[in-house]
């Protein structure tokens, strides 16, 4: 299917690559700060770090900022101006993405391009990016993307595959998108034979290596009768409620919106957590999720069963930054290790 | 692709103050571009995200009738930021309009049937918008009987007294205003809204019920509307959200797999009772 | 260790049986190597799930505040602490609760062998008195346990907790000769501008997760500061002055409470050093009101009372 399927390129030469392709592209890379691994801009003022496991933050903030600005607005009491702040111009590559994040981009394009109104600030972002993953050699033992429908070398989400074969990394082209890309650097050497065998063996030893397993098969039809269950009595007692979890997780987008008058004055938009007390605190002081326990719930539902039951799939790529990062150690496998054993009428 | 996070300037034409306690108003807005006026075609039960430059973003449900083409009304309580800064805003102050949003009250269902409207307090907005699009003489006759019940703490909470003077001059519908308790110079009714449904007792025969209320008082009328017969696929509700995006995006609405912003707010009874009871 | 550990159990057993109390919030084994999780127990038989080591980090008293019930808390010296003050704060009737008082000699930094290893992963770990053996894929180390805990742990002056209801095992000797706020000094020897700059650097990873607000027991406010709209007192992006101004005034609110247990360091996902502003008001507290917090319960937090001999250099 493409021609130029399969090239390599040296370790040493990838900063070069990159470099080239700042001349067109925003590049948007793992970097090392202190402790923390987290995607940034790349430019002459920091380098690329791909030796991390995962990232601590995901990927989805190139395409879903912290903090994003919707629209700037000029107002004199009986004028108003606004002015569209138009989605990100310029095209974009985003490098060094993992199987599991790059699968949440396709959840999350499904979640934004659903209904008649469309996310058009992640979708143009989207829309102007090339995705280059690297594959996973070594799982962490939180990794669980095997059951979520993922691969340590999956492909799904991208446009091409870096795979650390030792001193180099083998590009597989997955996308129209990614060829183009390849196009651009004829000085990429072809793969030999012994380089694709050697990715593949790397690819079933990292597979068979993500020893953490987590059954969710029958998982999403059970909750549809555990709405009520007391499970979820306990479940939630040692948790905190801060955003940890949902901020760190590839697939969260919940978010408010809030008018900020600086300099400027803006409408923007922040994430949010269905795990804050005041998430659903309605101006009449009702709150249908009162408690903790309502939280949680809500949490594991829709990540396990409301979003299943709209488009088809869980709402979770298994990247086990969650069971990493809890401060307290609520290990979501846990939790749905516990639905899928439990007795339900 | 078109920006749904950007709304279309409107202008305060009119503020009518509702309520004696000041803090309800009717806020009558017209849009600057007369083409967005056109384009804001929307039904009764629908709701949009009212912007103050400055405050921020509300979801109101739509007072005015869709047969009303020069202008949008919203009925708006002073609770928070945004419904604080639009009290303090005067006529020819300018805001934003996004919308219109949600499902709308079921029309074609309750063409060619009898229509029991059943609202309390500050709720009542949108079956405002829904009887005097019933009432409007274009419509009138695809409905056949109408019976309003509407309540409020007392007779100072009511709001639209003006449309509902006139309605009670008309012959085309049974309308039953109530207050909670009695007090002195009121000579209507006076019972909570679950108690006068119950007296007035509507057929359920060939009946579309919509119901919409503050949470206590629904509590208390869907029991009155099972004993009068009404199928739960005949009953609608509205239902109350905190709601942001307005368009099913920021994830904040939903009732299981459902959004309210999106899916509703107005749901069928029998629709709600296979949904999670988190409302 | 182990002798702790059933010591824990035992008495959580015993207050069970006896209907002392309707719960036991302790910890119980995680589901990671070196962690451990809080443990709610309500039935005698799964007393035997409570554990006891170096990883007991998260601070229970978090989980005390607004129950109604009768609780048993395994409390190490902060813990304890942090019961007394919000008891003295009255967030739950003192009588509620029972403070298992256990001696604890420092918890680990789970970010400290974190960093050691790189981009290694425990997959085994083995606790004991002096060192931490930690094993993976290729690589098995021994660890000097003082290396690898809290830095509040190790100028830690309440290693035996000074309240207590029942106490676990033998009380461990204080340390003595370490200044408890020698690592302040670095910020004192900074001027006013460096050490904005050093806070801004420090405070521009946060992301707003609330972690450090929401695993500190001291955070119990129903409507917090951050949520308020009417008024609303700082902006909810992660702009760098909103940023600042969150840190800096949970700082105060917590002024005078804090007993540095570390809770919000070791939370915290982005590894910002929240207990260097906490550490120097905490010093500011003890010189100028010679107050700790929550080793007495006839003690109010300073900022909560005003006393006649209260410094007032500061009016001038």
């Amino acid at each position: 299917m493409f021609p130029m399927k399969w090239k390599v390129i040296e370790k040493s030469k990838l900063p070069v690559l990159m470099a080239e392709l700042a001349k067109e592209n925003e590049v948007f890379a793992p970097v090392k700060e202190k402790s923390i691994v987290s995607f940034e801009r790349i430019s002459s003022e920091n380098q690329a770090y791909l030796d991390f496991r995962n990232t601590k933050k995901p990927p989805k903030e190139v395409f879903f900022p912290q903090t994003e600005t919707l629209f700037t607005y000029r107002t004199d009491k009986k004028n108003v101006e606004v002015l569209e702040d138009p989605a990100v111009k310029g095209k974009r590559v985003l490098l060094g993405v993992r199987p599991c994040d790059a699968r949440s981009f396709a959840l999350l394009d499904k979640f934004f391009s659903s209904g008649e109104d469309k996310d058009v600030y992640y979708l143009e972002k989207r829309k102007n990016t090339t995705i280059v993953g690297l594959a996973c050699n070594a799982p962490l033992s939180t990794c669980f993307c095997t059951s979520m429908g993922g691969n340590p070398f999956g492909k799904e989400g991208m446009d091409l595959l870096l795979q650390d074969i030792n001193d180099q990394y083998l590009i597989e082209t997955v996308t129209e998108r990614g060829e183009e890309l390849i196009k651009k650097f004829p000085w990429l050497k072809d793969a030999e034979k012994a380089d694709i065998e050697r990715a593949k063996k790397l690819s079933e030893d990292a597979e068979k290596a993500v020893k953490s397993k987590v059954s969710v098969k029958n998982v999403s039809e059970k909750l549809d009768r555990m709405f009520d269950d007391p499970m979820w009595d306990q479940i939630y007692q040692r948790c905190l409620g801060c955003g940890v979890c949902t901020f760190l997780c590839p697939t969260c987008c919940c978010f408010d919106i809030l008018d900020e008058e600086t300099e400027e004055v803006k409408r923007v938009r922040i994430w949010d957590s269905c795990q804050f007390s005041c998430f659903t605190l309605q101006g009449s002081g009702h709150n249908p999720r009162p408690s903790g326990k309502e939280r949680m719930r809500q949490r594991i539902m829709h990540k396990f069963n409301y979003f299943v039951k709209n488009y088809g799939e869980s709402f979770c790529v298994g990247c086990g930054r969650c069971v990493r990062e809890c401060p307290v150690n609520l290990d979501i496998r846990e939790v749905v290790g516990a639905i899928s054993t439990r007795q339900v009428e | 692709m078109n920006n749904p996070y950007v709304p279309n300037l409107v202008v305060i034409r009119n503020i009518t103050t509702e309520n004696e306690a000041n803090d309800i108003k009717t806020f009558e807005l017209v849009f600057k571009e007369p083409e967005a006026m056109k384009n804001f075609r929307y039904r009764c039960g629908q709701f949009a995200e009212i912007s103050f430059f400055g405050a921020g973003e509300c979801p109101i449900g739509i007072a005015s009738s869709p047969m009303d083409e020069d202008c949008i009304q919203f009925t708006v309580k002073k609770v928070g930021v945004v419904t604080t800064a639009l009290h303090n805003s005067e006529e020819g102050t300018i805001m934003g309009v996004r919308g219109p949003y949600g499902n709308g009250f079921p029309m074609e269902k309750m063409e060619g049937r009898n229509v029991v409207i059943v609202g309390g307090g500050f709720a009542f907005t949108t079956l405002r918008s829904l009887t005097k699009f019933i009432l409007h003489e274009a419509n009138r006759d695809k409905f056949k009987d109408v019976t309003v019940i509407y309540g409020a703490r007392d007779p100072g909470e009511l709001i639209y007294k003006y449309d509902l003077e006139a309605w009670g001059k008309r012959d085309d519908i049974n309308l039953n205003v109530t207050i909670d308790r009695a007090v002195p110079g009121w000579t209507g009714l006076v019972g909570f809204v679950p108690a006068i449904l119950k007296e007035v007792a509507p057929s359920s025969d060939n009946a579309i019920a919509i119901v919409c209320g503050p949470p206590i008082m629904i509590k208390f009328t869907m029991p009155v509307i099972n004993e009068l017969d009404f199928s739960p696929e005949d009953v609608f509700l509205s239902l109350e959200m905190r709601m942001k995006c307005g368009i099913g995006k920021c994830g904040r609405c939903n009732i299981g797999n459902k959004f309210v912003c999106k899916d509703g707010p107005v749901f069928a009874y029998k629709e709600l009772e296979m949904m999670p009871k988190e409302y | 260790m182990e002798n702790i550990e059933n010591s824990i159990r035992e008495v959580a057993e015993k207050l069970l049986r006896e209907k002392k109390v309707d719960l036991i919030i302790g910890y119980e084994q995680g589901t990671l190597p070196l962690r451990t999780t809080p443990c709610f127990v309500d039935k005698v038989e799964d007393v035997q799930k409570l554990v006891w080591n170096a990883s007991c980090d998260v601070n229970l008293s978090k989980y005390v505040v607004g129950r109604k019930e009768k609780v048993g808390v395994v409390a190490k010296g902060c813990d304890a602490r942090l019961i007394v003050v919000c008891a003295i704060e009255k967030q739950f009737p003192r009588e509620n609760v029972v403070i298992i008082g256990v001696p604890c000699l420092g918890v680990i930094d789970r970010k400290k062998i974190e960093a050691k290893l790189e981009d290694k992963e425990v997959l085994e770990a083995t606790i004991e008195d002096e060192q931490i053996k930690v094993k993976g894929e290729g690589f098995e180390l021994v660890l000097p346990k003082k290396d690898f805990l809290c830095d509040s742990c190790l100028t830690c002056k309440h290693r035996n907790p000074p309240i207590y209801d029942v106490f676990v095992g033998e009380k461990v000797p204080e340390i003595t000769e370490a200044n408890e706020f020698a690592e302040v000094s670095s910020l004192e020897s900074k001027s006013g501008e460096e050490r904005w700059e050093h806070f801004k650097e420090e405070l521009s990873k946060c992301i707003r997760c609330y972690a450090c607000r929401n695993v500190c027991p001291l955070c119990y406010c129903k409507m917090c500061f951050v949520d308020q709209t009417m008024p609303a007192w700082f902006g909810k992006t992660n702009d760098l002055s909103d940023t600042m101004i969150y840190h800096i005034v949970r700082a105060f609110h917590v002024a005078g409470r804090c007993v540095d247990c570390g809770a919000c360091s070791r939370a915290c996902p982005m590894d910002i050093n929240l207990r260097e502003l906490m550490k120097k008001i905490e010093k500011i507290m003890k010189e100028r009101y010679g107050y700790e917090a929550g080793v007495s319960f006839e003690e109010v937090p300073p900022l909560g009372e005003f006393k006649m001999e209260d410094s007032q250099e500061f009016i001038k």
